[in-house]
């Protein structure tokens, strides 16, 4: 089990930020765009051996020619003023066979990639994921920040668009972030590393379904473009954010009306989630999930991609 | 765990050159383990060691299969005098590289396996009347070459579809391959409507394989007899229905069944063969 280096670039105080699948592939549109805008290197990846079930066979002529696995890989840049490790994982260890990490081999795992923040001396890490809200599509996602110490509070409550989990109605400033991108910040924090993760909204009747949600990532990257003082080029976001915003209104039109009712008083909830807790109760967000599952998966399964 | 200590013998076999036969459960018409059982029973194999289940299974519970609970077991078989070694396992659930690591460390170190052949089934819209074919996969060229007399079809592309995963069979054959055993995995498509009862023809055939490839002089009378009783049985459903009969024929002749008329057919061979 270990990383493979590929490159091993001196770096400057680098800051890490990492990424896995997870609701509406939030985290990882978000860092695969600031990987591209940035042009970052492949610096190392993991073994995946130890950690992963092959994604892929490839059989020529009755020939065993290529064995798959997902990749965990590593990226660098350098900026010249804030060098960038970027960590992207294409799925999350399970030995439960969760979506999530779940077990001692997702502990393993965010030691490893940690192993690699410290051998760097990264001074912060970053994780980004979604954050499942009483919101309406058509409304702009805000960033939930959860740090994993109470030091980087105040940074946070700064920076544009952005909530900590005491600004939730009804949450008391408490929650939960599943899968590795909870996990690497309780054990950062252990290890005495400052992390936090940045999680992009993403309407709650949308989170049981495989549609990427990139309006939910461009809030992320807004966050870590302040946070870091770094310039991200938002054009290749902004046109998959409208893309998807365009495919999710042509699928909400052909919604049932007693559906489309309900879910459009989401749409009086565009700033404060205690109003939007008010207009949406628990039993209506039950039967509303309810009736867009059996719609998707029975009426309207054509419609999916 | 470490893969050693995942793995208790006794009494290893003092062999040289050996076949492995990898065999997995919850297979199509359970056809790897009763192809195993069949081996193990007539040549009268003696187990000689397994891979223990802790950290390769979850440990919540166990599985009620037939009114029996069940325990995964991954179990080594040998074959003394025709340097024949079986293991027969169920399919780990975690743990696959460690797991199969710990195959090939028993098969090469342990018991000096030259040659790894796996098996399993395929699901198939052909009839049973259809003689079985036998598919091969392999890891190398030679290996695939000294298949060629044995009327193995081994030329066919694949990928693995978005959505799905390679086999175990597929990934230990890789595993194998790094470590420079040849091996093969052989896949036999059973017919649909027997997937959840028994299918003796495509046993047959794997034995059959097996037998002539490695001279193991294997008696065939049981595995005739079963073929002849459920041939006799599914006549005994066409005299009553000529309907089912005429969806054997067009299933023959390549024609395909609609989806109520494949239900039904599968629930009255089910019936029928009870």
């Amino acid at each position: 089990m270990g990383i493979r280096y590929i490159k091993e670039p001196g770096l400057i105080d680098p800051v890490m930020i990492a990424a896995w699948p997870g609701i509406g592939n939030i985290g990882l549109i978000a860092l695969d765009t600031l990987r591209r805008s940035l042009g970052a290197e492949q610096m190392a990846y993991i073994e995946p051996s130890e950690f992963f079930y092959p994604k892929k066979v490839i059989i020529r002529g009755g020939e065993l020619v290529e064995l798959d696995f997902p990749a965990s890989e590593f990226f660098y840049h350098k900026s010249g003023k804030r060098d960038l490790i970027l960590f992207i994982g294409e799925e999350q260890p399970s030995e439960g066979g969760g979506v999530y990490a779940a077990g001692s081999m997702a502990y393993d795992m965010a030691n490893v990639v940690l192993d690699v923040a410290e051998k760097y001396r990264c001074r912060r890490i970053y994780t980004s994921g979604a954050a499942v809200a009483p919101m309406h599509h058509t409304a702009r996602s805000r960033a939930w920040a959860v740090p994993n110490s109470s030091d980087l509070i105040a940074e946070f409550k700064g920076y544009d668009n952005t909530v900590l989990m005491s600004d939730i109605e009804g949450r008391g400033g408490e929650g939960n972030i599943a899968g590795l991108n909870g996990l690497l910040l309780g054990i950062a924090r252990r290890r005495g590393i400052d992390a936090v993760c940045i999680m992009g909204e993403i309407p709650v009747y949308l989170q049981g379904f495989p549609f990427p949600y990139p309006k939910g990532s461009k809030s992320v990257l807004e966050v870590l473009s302040s946070a870091l003082d770094i310039g991200i080029d938002m054009a290749v976001i902004d046109e998959l954010a409208n893309q998807s915003e365009s495919e999710l209104t042509r699928l909400y039109e052909k919604l049932p009306d007693e559906i489309k009712q309900q879910l459009d008083r989401l749409k009086e909830s565009t700033v404060a989630a205690a109003e939007s807790e008010r207009l949406i109760t628990e039993e209506d967000k039950k039967k509303i999930l309810e009736d867009i599952d059996k719609f998707f998966k029975h009426d309207g399964g054509g419609e999916q991609h | 765990m470490s893969g050693e200590e995942a793995i208790r013998l006794s009494g290893i076999p003092d062999l040289k050159g050996t076949v492995l036969i990898v065999t997995w459960a919850e297979d199509a018409s359970s056809l790897a383990e009763r192809t195993a059982d069949y081996l193990i029973q007539s040549l009268g194999c003696r187990e000689f060691g397994e891979i223990l289940p802790e950290g390769f299974f979850p440990m919540g519970g166990v599985n009620i299969v037939d009114d029996v609970a069940c325990f995964p077991q991954s179990k080594f078989y040998v074959s003394d005098s025709k340097g024949l070694i079986i293991f027969k396992s169920s399919i780990p659930r975690m743990g696959w590289h460690r797991f199969l690591t710990s195959l090939l460390d028993v098969s090469k170190q342990d018991c000096k396996v030259k040659e790894i052949y796996t098996v399993g089934a395929m699901i198939s819209s052909a009839a049973h009347t259809v003689p079985r074919l036998l598919i091969s996969i392999v890891n190398n060229k030679e290996i695939k070459a000294a298949l060629e007399p044995y009327n193995v079809v081994g030329d066919n592309d694949y990928e693995t579809p978005p959505g799905q995963k390679p086999t175990m069979s597929s990934y230990l054959a890789w595993l194998a391959g790094q470590r420079g055993i040849p091996a093969v995995n052989l896949w036999v498509p059973v017919p649909y409507y027997l997937v959840p009862i028994d299918d003796p023809r495509s046993v047959k055939r794997l034995i059959y394989f097996f037998n002539s490839k490695f001279d193991l002089g294997v008696d065939f009378t049981n595995l005739d007899s079963a073929i002849a009783k459920q041939n006799n049985k599914i006549a005994r459903l066409f005299e009553k229905s000529p309907e089912i009969k005429n969806m054997v024929r067009r299933l023959e002749v390549g024609d395909g069944l609609d989806g109520e008329e494949s239900e039904r057919l599968a629930r009255e061979i089910a019936e029928a063969l009870k």
